[in-house]
């Protein structure tokens, strides 16, 4: 494959990443309609952001792989479809978010549209052994040589940690913001008023 | 023909400026808006958020 073989090491770990914070996403989603707690929208929130992120990226170094690879920046070929679905499907649930006001709606409506197109997820990964794909099939250590193990599995951890601080603060920002919106109960007086003698107001 | 192909480093270069950069980019709008919602809730109560 030649020196263009280099951006394997950080296209496949952004592939993996993506589909684990997507996958967070559908965790998260589920459990808010579950359980009706807040905490998982925020997360719900955090993953949708950083999978989206991920999922950019992981179209523009494909794009740049193709071309001296394949010979074009973009085919419309199963892997790199379906990875365009999810893009933009995760990219309008955050449009969605954006949008809708009221966060009792925007937490359901956003959870059901994350479970829906959390379906295409799987179909990203298996697609390249479903159809007949432009696009290699998945890498993992006993597709790839010895000495690609350490540098991949280095550059998936660095990537990981770094989505994991993303949602992390993320959550952070979309808690506070979401106790902002529901607006806490006001608090109970720290004193209750006596009556002033002789009932003078 | 080997089958190999040949440069294409510019490519490799594209790819990791474009990934550190955009990484780098989200980074720092994740912070500021972190430091943004906690300086405008400076009594911020912690909602259970045990990430």
């Amino acid at each position: 494959m030649g020196d263009v073989y280099r951006i394997f090491y950080v296209h496949v770990p952004t592939a993996w990443n993506a589909m684990l914070a997507l996958t967070f996403t559908f965790i998260a989603a589920l459990m808010f309609l579950i359980r009706g707690d807040w905490k998982w929208d925020a997360r719900m929130e955090a993953g949708i952001e950083a999978g989206v992120v991920l999922s950019f990226m992981l179209c523009v170094q494909g794009a740049i792989w193709a071309k001296p690879t394949w010979g074009v920046w973009w085919d419309w070929d199963p892997r790199l479809t379906t990875t365009a679905i999810m893009l933009f499907a995760f990219l309008g649930i955050l449009a969605l978010r954006h949008y809708v006001d009221d966060p009792a709606r925007r937490a359901t409506w956003s959870s059901v549209a994350t479970i829906i197109a959390f379906v295409d997820v799987p179909i990203v990964y298996f697609s390249v052994k479903w159809w007949n794909s432009l696009h290699q099939m998945q890498s993992s250590p006993e597709t790839v040589s010895a000495a690609f193990h350490w540098p991949l599995r280095a550059n998936a951890f660095a990537v990981l940690l770094l989505m994991i601080g993303w949602i992390m603060l993320r959550t952070r920002t979309a808690a506070s913001r979401l106790r902002h919106d529901l607006g806490p109960p006001l608090p109970e007086p720290a004193i209750t008023p006596e009556p002033l003698p002789g009932g003078a107001r | 023909m080997t089958g190999v192909i040949e440069g294409g480093w510019e490519f490799v270069w594209a790819a990791y400026v474009m990934t550190g950069l955009v990484f780098l980019i989200y980074t720092a709008s994740v912070l500021s808006r972190y430091r943004r919602e906690m300086r405008r809730e400076p009594d911020h109560q912690e909602i259970e958020t045990h990430e």
